[in-house]
């Protein structure tokens, strides 16, 4: 073949018509593989931002590693990435249980459920997690005690001073676990229709009770469904926790601050805080995937169906 | 004469404007098999569903065995029952799905266990050795450990026979049991569904087999706009239709 015919396989030019003759390639046929120069042009700009990158990172003086290594352990530090493991898993926990509640609400037959489900996702899903936390963090300004007694008449039991009730860290459970519970409703809710309506109808043919049903037939087929999303969520609440130190709840991002203030090593202990975070984001990846590939059978493949974010339950896809 | 083990009376269903059951009965003594035919849209699954109440009838009452279905007496006074109650008369009538609809999640063995194991107090061993016992009897001893996306049509059809014989009911409910599968798998289930009746079971069969029809049952309904047009013999509604409209069914399908 002449080159010039290469070229234009090169431009787009060959469109398969053929003028000479048909003939068979053969084992001695030389073949043009199309390059790809451009391939080599990215590369080498990627690789020259790498190494700037590394060199910044390196023989920067102000990153300062060897204070990075004196305080990776240091124990302010992994009391604070321990209150942050905690707040994570408080919240995620408390969440998800909210969430299936509020997806079994909103897909009750009681308008009043429907309703009230709705207004509190749409609520908590509007309002950022850092208002929230402030707001409940001063709650005793609104609501200075709480009763527990018969509504609308005068017995009280047991009164609390929401102040001493209301401390850092329950607001900031209450603003992360709230916002989850939107989130992990709607997920729920989805993962709940995506269950065929033929099941419930089959198990209740047999006579099972419509709780054992929810329990042993949807709730297991809906959390398999979801559970790539809430591990993104589960990575997701373990960076807003770092908002729970503007309440000045010592978690690992708060921790950080507090030693820099200090001693103001500011960003070798930021540093410190992001290899944290780092560590267990990929412990939670690591994780979800194994769980992820436990669970994995056919059916996952119902995901498609639900309009779930394909960014979302991509991964579950086969 | 003797109360039918299964009797519907005037039954009424409208979804909407769309008056689906125009005051249907049906009769079913113990171990008569009954096959409900007619064209789609004709109201067969309506009515199915209507006996064990996944739909509830506008008007007219179901009795199993003289009890009516969703109501208890009370004095000369029908009361609703609650859910519980409920199932445990749906328990009585095991129903089979065009659509199969397996749990998903479990295997065919868990499939078959699982209702007995949540609504019967009986012995674990007990319910898997019945379960394992009634999988054989469908031809699937050996498929009891695969889930049911690893079964054909046919063999998760048979697994649904299986899970619905599990709880022991007084009659068996199928709506279209075939309709679903590839033309190779009828056979199959067809197969299993006449050794159940040769068994004596009790049964009411949605069905368009019009040759398994007339050789399994003691009566054919056929149904047509919401009503039960005929019933007789496979012989008398086959060969011998009084009606011009089941005459004019038969030769469609036929
Ligand atoms: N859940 C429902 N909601 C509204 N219409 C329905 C519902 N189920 C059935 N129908 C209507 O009732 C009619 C009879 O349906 P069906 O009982 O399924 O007929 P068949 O089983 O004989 O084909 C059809 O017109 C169908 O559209
Ligand atoms: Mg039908």
């Amino acid at each position: 073949m002449s080159s010039a015919t290469f070229d234009d396989s090169v431009t787009g030019k060959v469109t398969g018509a053929r003028s000479e003759p048909p003939r068979l390639a053969t084992a001695e046929t030389k073949v043009h593989r199309l390059k790809h120069p451009s391939w080599w042009v990215g590369g080498a700009a990627v690789l020259i931002l790498i190494g700037t990158f590394l060199r910044l990172l390196f023989t920067n003086e102000n990153m300062k590693w060897d204070v990075v290594g004196d305080y990776l352990f240091h124990g302010e530090i992994l009391h604070g990435l321990w209150v942050t493991i905690k707040l994570t898993a408080l919240a995620m926990v408390i969440g998800l249980g909210l969430g299936i509640v509020l997806a079994i609400m909103r897909l009750s037959k009681n308008p009043l459920f429907q309703s009230v489900s709705w207004l509190w996702i749409w609520f908590f899903r509007g309002v950022p997690p850092l208002v929230q936390m402030v707001f409940w963090f001063n709650l005793a300004t609104l609501i200075p005690e709480v009763r527990l007694g018969i509504p609308f008449t005068d017995v009280v039991w047991h009164t609390w001073d929401m102040n001493s009730l209301m401390t850092s860290f329950a607001a900031a459970i209450l603003g992360l676990a709230l916002t989850e519970s939107a989130y992990a409703a709607e997920m729920i809710r989805a993962g709940i229709m995506a269950v065929p309506r033929g099941q419930v109808e089959a198990a209740a043919a047999l006579g099972i009770p419509g709780r054992k049903v929810m329990q042993r037939i949807v709730l297991p087929q809906a959390l398999r469904i979801v559970i790539p999303p809430i591990g993104n969520d589960l990575i997701s609440m373990l960076k807003f926790t770092s908002l729970v130190s503007v309440l000045a709840t010592p978690d690992l991002l708060y921790s950080a601050q507090m030693i820099y203030s200090r001693n103001y090593q500011t960003i070798p202990l930021l540093i410190v805080a992001t290899l944290w975070y780092l560590v267990l984001t990929t412990l939670f990846t690591v994780v979800q995937q194994s769980v992820e590939r436990k669970v994995h059978h056919k059916p996952l493949l119902q995901v498609n169906r639900l309009g779930f974010n394909p960014f979302r339950s991509g991964k579950v896809v086969p | 004469m003797t109360w039918p083990l299964l009797k519907a009376s005037n039954i009424h269903k409208a979804y909407g404007d769309n008056e689906v059951l125009k005051g249907v009965d049906l009769e079913v003594h113990k171990g008569e098999v009954q096959c409900v035919i007619g064209p789609s849209g004709s109201g067969k699954s309506t009515l199915l569903r209507c006996l064990n109440r996944l739909e509830v009838p506008d008007q007219g009452y179901v009795y199993l065995d003289g009890e009516p279905i969703g109501f208890g007496w009370v004095g000369d006074d029908l009361c609703e029952l609650r859910p519980a109650a409920l199932a445990r008369q749906r328990e009585r009538m095991g129903m089979v799905f065009q659509s199969f609809n397996l749990f998903g999640h479990l295997t065919a063995l868990e499939n078959v266990t699982l209702a007995p194991r949540l609504v019967n107090a009986e012995p674990e061993r007990q319910v898997v050795a019945r379960a394992r016992e009634l999988l054989a009897r469908v031809g699937l001893a050996d498929k009891a450990d695969h889930r049911p996306d690893q079964l054909s049509g046919g063999q998760q059809q048979r697994v649904a026979i299986a899970r619905a014989l599990a709880m022991q009911p007084e009659v068996m409910l199928f709506d279209e049991p075939t309709s679903a599968l590839d033309p190779e798998l009828v056979g199959e289930v067809l197969g299993v569904m006449s050794e159940l009746a040769r068994d004596g079971m009790t049964m009411v069969i949605v069905t368009h087999e019009m040759s398994f029809a007339a050789d399994v049952s003691d009566k054919v309904v056929f149904m047509d706009g919401g009503q039960v047009v005929e019933v007789g013999t496979p012989d008398q509604v086959f060969r011998h239709a009084q009606h011009a409209r089941t005459a004019s069914f038969l030769t469609r399908v036929l």
